[in-house]
């Protein structure tokens, strides 16, 4: 078994919410000293956030927080104290990147702005991340994931044309394009870095990333002169295509079938109703003209179906189709994301044992996983003080006592 | 057979991967010198692109008919063509590109040479598919040892549903993302834009970027394979729903249509929809300046938003909550633009913003002046695209404008040339349609 890749790295992590939270965990999970900076004067607003061990608040119970902080080591500082920024700026010194999502002016204000942060540490790779960068007319505009959907054009993409736009349900920059955009840049830094010996700024705007994922609508709307409609689960020039209902409560099945051989075996494993024998169904360019008729015709029938006996009997058959599966259906019952292990249970010291995701990818001989449960508030606080910045027990008790460590 | 036409000229440095790009300047770029293969579709080409966008030499290989994606809208000017197809266009700026078909030998020939001087392969056939050809990962690296291949497939390389066929709303429902879009009373909608394929190559640029550098590592002279699900990319992006589950055993559904919690939700105004976000883990500190611009612009009523019940999570949750402030708010931002509400609102410490459209993000000032949208040139066509340029400003390594995507074929001779194939041997294979 190899070292996990980024094995020796240091991260000083001002992060904290969606985006900044995730992207350090990508690096946490695979094998990066990820120290986590924290104060309880300035929480993590996530760690007040719900869901709660068995719903019960408090600052180490959110599930929300936990999933997204494995593997890293939580300290706390008070950084609006002298002493507080002087212990940042010594972890710092030791580190090789220094990330955060503030708005932007906040790390200055602790005196930990990049010119500041290069004068300690001069090949430092220093991201920031904040909602629209660090410079123009709206860098300092208040937005949450949410609202981020909002502003990357995803939400108005997203539902039925007719009702108001819907988007994934989630925040979803926060999750994937924001974490994944942020860590590529970070490591093709380092490599960079490994190769000049050259450190530098990096400035991710939070609703880049995603504008960056919808080129295609993007040169749609400047070249074609075309601003798309949402078109629900449409996707032209595929018919059928869409959710249909299956048997039980709220229970759907995804079925693609639009190419004449999937649609062939669709029919045949529907019991070859009598709706899709119509000849103007024989063609590509038919079904999509018919799509409506079609989806109607597949859902009187899909509602009789198991919608798992569905999926194996259609995929059995060569047809692209997947039960819309629940939370608890992804936790309990898949069977692929069991054999991948990708959920994995870490014991907690005030949670108990509970559920985090796995890295999405495996990489061979070196299988990365998070390692450890989120971090208490503090927790690492006399480790990473004693064991990197070599303080003693009693100038940490000093510390303490005048609340620099709070 | 095909090694009695073919005189590969082995050289010591591979002079395939020695064109420069059009794009040498005075900044350095980050992944200069590494050398791409992009045998993907779909799934992967974001991330041949991301790679060839901070300076890496990627060669996509099409099949000698085109890549998939060549058949995907939009189209620009609607024309349904294979050199039209704005998503290529999108996806493969910055790349060379061949077109070889890697079901004859003699195509696999040619892969498995340049894949000798390779760093990254991204590939996104069914398992299995690659070893049939022989270009497994195993039989690649045994002549190039440090080299990464990425594979990217709907479910991973092994495992019950490894053979299953999916397409993005497939991965969408088996990754657990579908079932929280779309409206309480409607099917689960899908996410717009192949959301479930744009994951899956996000993660395989930064499980490429990771392999690469523990390949290059001092010492360890052994390549990487890297194996990335499309179904578990999704699941990353599920927010709070697992926990929900885990935690409190709460399944979460769709909710779209409705407030989230008074003052969270979409609202619509005079041109379009905004969307506020003054409740939820922002209550505390803005509902109050929220409420004090209402009572400002004259809403009769909006005083009593400021009573301490307008405080609790779980009051501004209830369906009485909710009723009450729509009522209040609704009619007043139906007065009023996406662009009054939000600089309006933004000035008074308000998160809103406004729905944007594609068009409302071209013009965005902010995205102007980061310069974030670039022109590019569309060369069947002569015409100059706008498209998205920049998702990350590295100061040292700054991304840069890609050269346009390859015609179908573009570079197939200069490639082959330099691997050593003369006139002859490259005339040959195109009569025989290996290439193209």
């Amino acid at each position: 078994m190899k070292p996990l890749p980024l094995h020796g790295i240091r991260v000083a992590d001002f992060t904290w919410i969606g985006a900044g939270s995730f992207t350090t965990k990508l690096l946490a999970d695979h094998g990066a000293d990820v120290i986590k900076i924290e104060s309880s004067g300035r929480m993590d607003s996530l760690r007040s956030s719900r869901p709660y061990k068995d719903g019960v608040p408090g600052i180490n119970r959110s599930g929300y927080f936990a999933d997204r902080n494995s593997s890293k080591r939580s300290i706390t500082l008070n950084l609006k104290t002298e002493a507080g920024k002087d212990l940042a700026q010594r972890l710092i010194a030791t580190s090789d990147i220094v990330a955060n999502n503030f708005t932007p002016g906040t790390m200055e204000k602790f005196g930990l702005g990049y010119e500041a942060v290069r004068a300690i540490k001069p090949d430092i790779i220093y991201i920031a991340m904040s909602m629209q960068g660090s410079a123009g007319p709206e860098h300092k505009y208040l937005g949450y994931g949410l609202t981020m959907g909002a502003l990357t054009g995803l939400q108005f993409l997203s539902g039925l044309p007719e009702r108001e736009p819907a988007g994934t349900g989630t925040n979803f920059s926060d999750h994937i394009p924001n974490p994944c955009h942020a860590a590529f840049a970070i490591l093709a830094a380092l490599r960079h870095r490994r190769r000049t010996g050259v450190g530098q700024y990096i400035d991710v705007a939070q609703t880049e990333p995603t504008i960056a994922l919808l080129g295609p609508a993007m040169s749609d709307c400047s070249a074609n002169n075309r601003i798309q409609e949402r078109t629900g689960n449409d996707r032209a020039p595929r018919a059928p295509h869409g959710v249909f209902r299956c048997q039980g409560q709220d229970r759907w099945i995804a079925i693609s079938a639009w190419q004449d051989d999937t649609w062939g075996a669709l029919c045949k494993v529907l019991g070859d109703p009598a709706f899709a024998r119509t000849p103007q169904l024989a063609t590509a360019h038919g079904r999509w003209v018919n799509r409506h008729t079609i989806d109607q015709g597949i859902s009187a029938i899909t509602c009789y179906w198991d919608a798992e006996d569905l999926m194996s009997a259609l995929q059995f058959a060569g047809v692209p189709a997947g039960v819309v599966r629940t939370a608890a259906d992804i936790v309990d019952d898949d069977p692929q994301l069991r054999h991948r292990g990708h959920w994995v249970k870490l014991a907690h010291p005030e949670m108990g044992e509970s559920v985090y995701n796995a890295p999405p990818f495996r990489i061979n001989d070196a299988p990365a996983t998070p390692v450890a449960p989120a971090p208490l508030l503090g927790q690492h606080t006399d480790d990473v003080l004693t064991t990197i910045l070599g303080l003693s027990a009693a100038e940490i008790e000093a510390l303490r006592r005048e609340e620099i460590l709070t | 057979m095909y090694d009695a036409v073919i005189k590969p000229r082995i050289s010591e440095t591979a002079q395939a991967w020695s064109t420069p790009g059009p794009v040498a300047r005075g900044a350095p770029a980050a992944l200069t010198g590494i050398r791409v293969l992009d045998l993907s579709g779909l799934a992967g080409q974001y991330c041949g692109k991301q790679f060839a966008d901070l300076g890496a030499d990627v060669i996509l290989v099409e099949p000698v008919e085109g890549s998939p994606v060549r058949r995907e809208g939009p189209f620009l000017d609607d024309r349904a063509h294979a050199e039209f197809s704005l998503q290529f266009a999108y996806f493969n700026a910055g790349k060379r590109g061949a077109a070889i078909d890697l079901d004859r030998p003699e195509g696999q020939h040619i892969v498995r040479q340049l894949a000798k001087y390779a760093d990254l392969i991204i590939e996104s056939e069914k398992p299995g598919l690659m070893e049939r050809r022989g270009l497994s990962f195993a039989s690649l690296v045994a002549s190039n040892p440090k080299l990464v291949m990425t594979s990217v497939t709907p479910f991973g390389q092994t495992g019950p549903y490894a053979n299953y066929e999916a397409e993005d709303v497939v991965a969408l429902a088996l990754g657990g993302l579908l079932y929280l879009g779309g409206y309480p009373d409607t099917p689960p909608i899908a996410a717009h834009g192949n959301q479930a394929y744009l994951a899956a190559a996000q993660f395989a640029s930064v499980a490429s970027m990771m392999a690469l550098l523990a390949a290059d590592e001092g010492g360890d002279s052994t390549g990487r394979h890297v194996d990335v699900s499309i179904q578990e990319c999704v699941t990353m992006g599920l927010e709070t729903a697992i926990q929900f589950y885990d935690l409190e055993k709460t399944v979460r559904k769709r909710a779209s249509g409705e407030q989230i919690m008074a003052g969270v939700g979409v609202f619509a105004c005079a041109d379009g929809e905004i969307y506020l976000m003054a409740g939820g883990i922002a209550s505390t500190r803005f509902w109050e300046n929220l409420v004090n611009w209402m009572v400002d612009e004259g809403v009769d009523g909006a005083r009593q938003l400021l009573e301490p019940a307008w405080q609790s999570h779980d009051y501004l949750s209830t369906p009485e909550a909710k009723t009450i402030f729509r009522a209040l708010f609704a009619p007043f931002a139906e007065r009023h633009t996406k662009a009054y509400l939000y600089q309006t609102g933004q000035s008074r410490r308000i998160p809103i913003c406004p729905v944007n459209t594609p068009r409302d993000i071209l013009t965005s000032r902010q995205l102007e002046y980061r310069s974030f949208f670039v022109s590019q040139k569309h060369a069947p066509s002569g015409r100059m695209l706008t498209v998205p340029g920049a998702p990350y400003q590295l100061q040292e390594t700054p991304w840069r404008q890609a050269r346009p995507a390859p015609r179908l074929g573009e570079h197939t001779s200069e490639i082959l040339a330099d691997l050593g194939y003369d006139a002859a041997a490259r005339a040959a294979l195109l009569k025989s349609g290996v290439i193209n």
